[in-house]
């Protein structure tokens, strides 16, 4: 079988994917998938969307950022938060992004528009991913 | 011997001590479940992040960075983790005895220190030690972002040259009944070097740009492992205290109970003595 294994691990939860066929992540420089076989490596993970490919289901999520280490086909996803496509409370990201998006318009310091750039990112992509 | 009422006082008293002290026990279990909780959830990442760093630093030198550099030791820091309060058994003055005493083998003048809980600081301030930083006040909303703000001060210090070597001292939770202090060195960091060969790896964006994300995400996760074992150890020990305090006031009421029933046990015999030599008096 042409599968391989996935774990997922946060400072506050673990979760396993087993027989997956293809991951795709959101490398710094990009989008990037990962099959079985794949080089070993580490490689550093922005704010985006996981799409994790078993034999019969698709599943999404939403990452901040963190790192994967592939070794020897096993993948590991070592992130700050995680969400699945379908736990994502909605309510609570739209209310961020809200949030964000007013603050913005109202503020001029550099390192506050720089935090919520990185908030505003955060809220649109797990929005984006909810609806997946 | 005692009067009665004396007696009566004294069991009032311990009494309402005990009822006190199992209060304490209880709130310290429902504390040190919480605390486990919190230290098994941190577990899977904790040692997926050090696995990680372990693979990819066999492949990076130590100049690369200024966290893994290994200096000739002129000064030290210690991170000494106690807690807030008292009444937790020898919990506090144990980590503060180890701790002076591994100061005292390098000298009290060339020490740095970070004091993490009341007692710990209250104890050095009062001896003028070097104190540069304390984080008191915390342990009842114990969360992450408290590790950064101990990690941020403490790599700072150490990358700014001021101290050549890094040391925690903490109590380790090993289970209910135990607890281990534990001294060890946070910076400069080590690892094993041993046991990865592998050379053809990928790393994007780069090595150095990966490993100097990943290190002091690690050493904010260590120090957070080490908040989190030292409030379980705490709360355990705690817990363990009061426990023995109340099956001592318990003791302590039997056997002044005992004396209590024997002092009544006389007034009762005299006062019956009393009366029946009145009577026999009266006869004649």
């Amino acid at each position: 079988m042409d599968s391989f294994v996935v774990e997922i691990v946060t400072p506050i939860r673990v979760v396993n994917q087993e027989n997956v066929k293809y991951l795709r992540c959101p490398g710094i420089d990009g989008s990037f998938g990962v099959m079985k076989n794949h080089r070993n490596g580490v490689i550093a993970l922005d704010v985006g969307e996981i799409k994790v490919e078993t034999k019969d289901d698709v599943e999404w999520y939403a990452t901040s950022g963190g790192f994967v280490e592939i070794l020897d086909n096993k993948v590991e996803l070592l992130l700050e938060s995680v969400e699945r496509s379908n736990e994502i409370d909605v309510k609570r990201a739209s209310g961020a992004l809200e949030r964000a998006s007013q603050r913005k318009k109202n503020t001029k310091e550099p390192i506050d528009n720089m935090r919520l750039e990185a908030s505003l990112l955060r809220a649109v992509n797990r929005l984006r991913v909810s609806k997946k | 011997m005692a009067s009665l009422k004396d007696i009566r006082d004294r069991i009032k008293s311990v009494k309402s001590i005990q009822k006190v002290t199992s209060a304490m026990k209880m709130v310290a279990a429902a504390k040190v479940r919480k605390a486990q909780e919190k230290m098994e959830q941190a577990r899977p990442y904790t040692y997926a992040l050090e696995e990680t760093i372990n693979h990819i630093l066999p492949d990076v030198s130590r100049g690369d960075l200024d966290l893994l550099n290994v200096r000739e030791i002129r000064r030290k820091a210690y991170v000494i983790v106690s807690a807030d309060r008292g009444l937790a058994g020898g919990f506090n003055s144990n980590i503060i005895k180890v701790a002076e005493k591994e100061i005292a083998e390098f000298g009290k003048e060339n020490v740095d220190l970070f004091c993490i809980g009341k007692k710990a600081r209250d104890h050095f301030k009062r001896r003028d030690y070097n104190i540069i930083e304390s984080h008191i006040d915390f342990w009842s909303e114990l969360n992450f972002d408290n590790a950064m703000m101990i990690g941020r001060s403490a790599i700072e210090h150490f990358t700014s040259g001021k101290v050549d070597e890094i040391h925690v001292i903490y109590n380790y939770f090993v289970n209910m009944a135990q607890q281990e202090i534990k001294s060890e060195v946070l910076l400069p960091l080590s690892y094993h070097d041993e046991g990865f060969e592998e050379k053809d790896r990928l790393y994007e964006p780069s090595k150095e740009v990966l490993v100097s994300s990943l290190v002091p995400r690690h050493l904010n996760i260590q120090i957070w492992k080490y908040l989190l074992e030292s409030y379980a150890s705490e709360q355990a020990a705690r817990m363990m205290a009061m426990e023995n305090a109340t099956t001592n006031a318990g003791d302590m009421i039997k056997s002044l109970t005992l004396e209590f029933n024997k002092a009544r046990q006389a007034a009762i015999t005299t006062e019956m003595l009393e009366i029946v030599s009145g009577a026999e008096a009266l006869k004649e």
